[in-house]
């Protein structure tokens, strides 16, 4: 069952999302991992899509909140209002409380509503005068960055960046794919036929089994390498966290997964190294423009 | 296999990079060399840039290649012949290998070509040792043997970025030290010329001469400042001027003798004839055991490192008791301490002397030499000493006497003294009273024998200078000197000094604090006595290492290796003791080498992993390569890429050794047995 839901998972986010399989995989594979997706792109080459097309077809309900520079953590998380009926106060949830969460720009957002959105996520609640009101679950956050150099964001910090487990690039689409989306039906079209190819509950299923295929000791070997090497080399400011190790090996089980082995193999763990590592590492001036991603993996050798 | 790769055509940046490293290795060489060895070298270098960035064609055509050879070899032999005379020897030998070089880089197809130049290019890197022996050069070299290490590299890997290349050729030399080291230290060293170095390939440097001449200003440049056959009063004098070492020593127990006993004895000069003095002639010096020598004290015994000046005569500290007898070593009966041959390389010899003794003090079979004057000469001398005689009982109080003229009399010591015609002698003890230790040593001897007192003139040195860091005494040719010997009944040869009655810093303090501020530091520096300090230490530190660098490693010889390795406790080396240990040690480093590559390379314990391993190996052999970092998967497709015949197989294994390791089941011995049936072949 599991690897031809994810076959058509991907089969129908593909046609919807021309030419990027490999992110769309990623997206998915952070997903099954249970993890946190950030998209770091330029506007308009299809984050939002790739986010509503996701849910659409898990069978997720969705939120979209955008984020402004003038937005509050109640404009997020919900907000406590007084019923002059009921002589009490009482809990307006706020668009978190939803099963993915798209959210749109959230660069823009000042600090302190990136971390009150940030610290849901962690802590799978939300907390408002005393009370604690659980998310959804499944719940996940599909946030949307623009680079960070553009105009009036504020960058996350390291701390909050590690709270994504895996950060993407969509990057232009290729001539063909491009001609294609050119040419072809309106997505927002497309996206309100499109069906939902398995439900929540089969989601959490997925999870499951995601989180059981098997991991032998030379790859936690070869994992524990990579991870040496971040912190030995020199190359960069801070090595990898062990929270860090943990995402490489969740990331990696999903992605062997959505590969149809139930177990887990090197190249696993490379292909999903740099969409967990690249958000996490700052490497140091000389490697700043290099692929360095790509550069570990190169200098760590597979036990 | 072999073949074809060697017929590969080598990449153009590894060709570059080629050139790059044939240009720094043969840089140092144009300065020794004739201006055409450079332009030669600089205009084939040149062709092929211009090949590989324009295109300009290179001779392709086999006949016009032949011809080109035939032509570059003749010019470059008439060449040679034109500049040295001769195609043999160093000079001409690397002028030689320096053009050939760079004509075999014109031709340079493929990848053979590339190894050739390289290894001519070694041997470049070695003959820069038959010009200059020190540590900046070998440093040089060292770095000249990475740079062609990574050119053999680049011709094989090109696309791999100059740190990489350079880092990789690093660790490769670094990890031939220990073999280096090994056969530095136990390959038995042969003493004689076909392992020494050319002969040419020590520059001799000032030294004393072995005669002087008094009254005659010598030219100012000449090329020999120093003790040569034929000497003017004023050599030694020039000899200050030149800071070049003349001799280390290391006192055994770093036991020093005091600062006036430093005199270092060379020469002996006894005829005259009022200008020149002269030694003994080849008939009249004896070695036999004419010498009768009294000791008091315990010895100093040292070891000399004797730097080449091409005359055979062995400096030893005032008066040498033992002597090596390995060098043929002679002590003639005036005290000249001989080799057989001239020294015409860097010598080390171990000695004893003692300070405090009495020389032949009974009788002496030169006296009478000890006494000759010219006829005729040096009358207001000889009337001197005829007046301070009359005042003088006894011999000590007449030499107190002649001492004392020259205290009382306004005479100065001075490194530019005026020159002196006529009568030498009467000139400089009536008129210039200003001189060199030259001209007190002869004035001196002139007004003993004058009063029959046998005197002779010794030459050598004085002083020197100690290393605070590593205790070797230097004796520069700045610290030349000469003084008098002469002859008293039951007290034989007594060393006196004249030079010191007049100055006697010269021998209380060295010829150093005599010298100008400027010949002391740089003259920038010379005002600020912080830097002058620091200037001096750094200086120190570096004789120091220099002085250890000679002792151990350039003059590391026979008689060296053979202390060396009795004191690592090899009981009677010998050639045959060498070998073995020579073997043994290589033996022991290619065992270590071995053992670590294994360990890097995490030799897998589990069979799985020997077995993939085994499969790896097995399709590296047909150009397939696992890198390190590739992945089971990855790899596999590469390979069913490269071999498309053995598809199947491939994948079969790939696959069942996927889940072996990373699944923990599946058929080990199928497996194994199919990684054992895998004979690929393109």
């Amino acid at each position: 069952m599991t690897q031809g839901s994810t076959e058509r998972i991907l089969h129908a986010i593909n046609s919807v999302i021309l030419g990027k399989q490999q992110p769309v995989k990623l997206a998915l594979a952070c997903l099954l991992a249970r993890g946190h997706l950030l998209i770091e792109d330029l506007p308009g080459v299809g984050k939002t899509t790739l986010a509503h097309t996701l849910a659409t077809t898990l069978g997720l309900r969705f939120q979209r909140v955008q984020f402004t520079s003038d937005m509050l953590p109640a404009d997020i998380l919900g907000v406590s209002i007084y019923d002059p009926e009921k002589h009490q106060f009482s809990f307006h949830r706020g668009p978190i409380f939803t099963q993915l969460l798209l959210a749109d720009e959230i660069n823009r957002a000042s600090p302190r509503t990136q971390s009150a959105l940030l610290e849901a996520m962690e802590e799978q609640q939300v907390t408002i005068e005393g009370d604690s009101h659980p998310l959804e679950d499944p719940f996940f956050v599909i946030a949307t960055q623009n680079p960070a150099h553009q105009v009036g964001t504020f960058p996350l910090p390291e701390s909050q960046l590690d709270r994504f487990l895996m950060r993407i690039q969509i990057g232009y689409p290729d001539k063909q794919a491009e001609r294609a989306l050119l040419t072809g039906e309106d997505r927002r079209q497309m996206l309100r036929q499109l069906q939902a190819e398995i439900t929540p509950p089969q989601l959490i299923q997925l999870q499951q089994a995601a989180s059981k295929i098997s991991l032998s000791d030379a790859l936690i070997d070869y994992v524990q390498a990579l991870l040496a090497y971040t912190r030995n080399s020199g190359q960069f400011y801070n090595g990898l966290s062990p929270r860090a190790g943990l995402g490489l090996i969740q990331a990696a089980r999903a992605w062997a997964m959505i590969n149809g082995r139930d177990f887990v193999i090197p190249e696993d763990v490379q292909a999903i190294f740099p969409s967990i590592v690249q958000h996490r590492l700052q490497a140091r001036e000389h490697l700043q423009s290099a692929d360095w991603a790509a550069e570990i993996l190169q200098q760590v050798a597979i036990p | 296999m072999a073949n074809k790769r060697s017929a590969e055509i080598p990449s153009k940046s590894s060709i570059h990079w080629l050139m790059v490293t044939l240009t720094i290795i043969a840089i140092p060489h144009f300065f020794y060399q004739p201006l055409w060895v450079a332009a030669i070298f600089l205009l084939m270098m040149g062709w092929r840039l211009m090949n590989s960035w324009y295109g300009w064609p290179l001779p392709a055509d086999k006949r016009l290649l032949k011809v080109l050879h035939s032509v570059g070899a003749i010019l470059t032999i008439v060449l040679v012949l034109y500049s040295y005379g001769i195609t043999i020897g160093r000079d001409a030998g690397v002028a030689l290998l320096t053009t050939m070089a760079a004509f075999k880089m014109v031709e340079v197809k493929n990848l053979r070509d590339v190894y050739l130049s390289c290894f001519m290019g070694f041997f470049l890197v070695i003959t820069h040792f038959f010009f200059n022996q020190s540590i900046p050069i070998v440093i040089l070299m060292l770095v000249n043997v990475i740079l062609l290490t990574s050119c053999l590299i680049t011709a094989n890997e090109s696309d791999s970025s100059i740190k990489h290349r350079l880092k990789q050729s690093t660790v490769m030399v670094l990890q031939a030290m220990p073999l280096m080291l090994l056969l530095f230290v136990l390959f038995p060293r042969i003493s004689g010329p076909i392992w020494g170095l050319p002969n040419d390939a020590m520059d001799i440097p000032d030294s004393l001469p072995d005669s002087m001449t008094l009254g005659e200003v010598p030219p100012q440049n000449s090329a020999v400042t120093g003790m040569a056959d034929n000497i003017t009063i004023g050599n030694i004098s020039q000899l200050i001027q030149s800071d070049a070492i003349a001799f280390r020593v290391r006192f055994d127990n770093n036991q020093f003798p005091e600062r006036q006993d430093l005199y270092w004895r060379g020469p002996v000069l006894w005829h005259t004839d009022g200008k020149r003095w002269l030694p003994l002639t080849d008939n009249q010096k004896r070695y036999e055991n004419g010498t009768k020598i009294h000791v008091a004290g315990e010895p100093f015994s040292y070891s000399m490192t004797l730097e080449p000046h091409d005359r055979r005569w062995l400096f030893a500290l005032d008066f040498p008791t033992d002597y090596p007898q390995t060098m043929r070593t002679r002590l003639s009966v005036d005290g000249e301490l001989n080799s057989s041959d001239a020294i015409k390389q860097r010598t080390q010899y171990q000695l004893s002397s003692h300070t405090e003794y009495l020389f032949n003090p009974q009788n002496d079979p030169y006296l009478q030499y000890g006494l000759n004057l010219p006829e005729d000469r040096h009358p207001r001398s000889l009337q001197l000493a005829r007046s301070l005689l009359e005042k003088s009982p006894t011999d000590q109080s007449y030499i107190e006497a002649v001492l004392n003229y020259y205290r009382q009399q306004d005479f100065s010591y001075s490194l530019t003294p005026p020159a002196l015609r006529g009568d030498t002698i009467d000139q400089f003890l009536f008129e210039s009273r200003e001189g060199f230790c030259e001209h007190y040593a002869a004035s001196f001897t002139v007004l003993m024998r004058a009063a029959g007192i046998p005197a002779r003139i010794v030459t050598g040195y004085q002083g020197g200078e100690i290393n605070p860091v590593d205790q070797v005494l230097t004796v520069r040719q700045r610290d030349a000197h000469a003084w008098t010997e002469v002859w008293l009944p039951q007290q034989g040869w007594i060393r006196i000094d004249p030079t010191a009655a007049v100055s006697s810093e010269r021998v209380d303090f060295g010829i150093r604090d005599l010298l100008p501020a400027e010949r002391r530091s740089p003259a920038a520096i010379a005002k600020n006595d912080r830097l002058v300090e620091l200037w001096q230490s750094a200086k120190n530190n570096w004789d120091a290492l220099n002085s250890a660098w000679e002792m151990w490693v350039v003059s590391y010889g026979p008689d060296r290796q053979l202390q060396l390795l009795e004191k690592l406790g090899m009981h009677q080396p010998d050639w045959e003791k060498m070998i073995r240990w020579l073997a043994i040690g290589i033996v022991l480093i290619f065992g270590w080498i071995a053992w670590t590559t294994l360990k890097l390379k995490n030799l897998p314990q589990d069979r799985v992993q020997r077995f993939y391993q085994k499969f790896c190996f097995k399709l590296a052999r047909h150009g397939v390569v696992r890198q390190p970092h590739e992945g089971p998967e990855d790899f596999s497709r590469r390979a069913q890429l490269a071999l498309p015949h053995h598809q199947q197989q491939i994948a079969m294994i790939s696959y069942c050794y996927m889940h072996l390791r990373y699944r923990g089941e599946a058929l080990e011995d199928d497996f194994i047995e199919s990684v054992k049936n895998f004979r690929p072949h393109r």
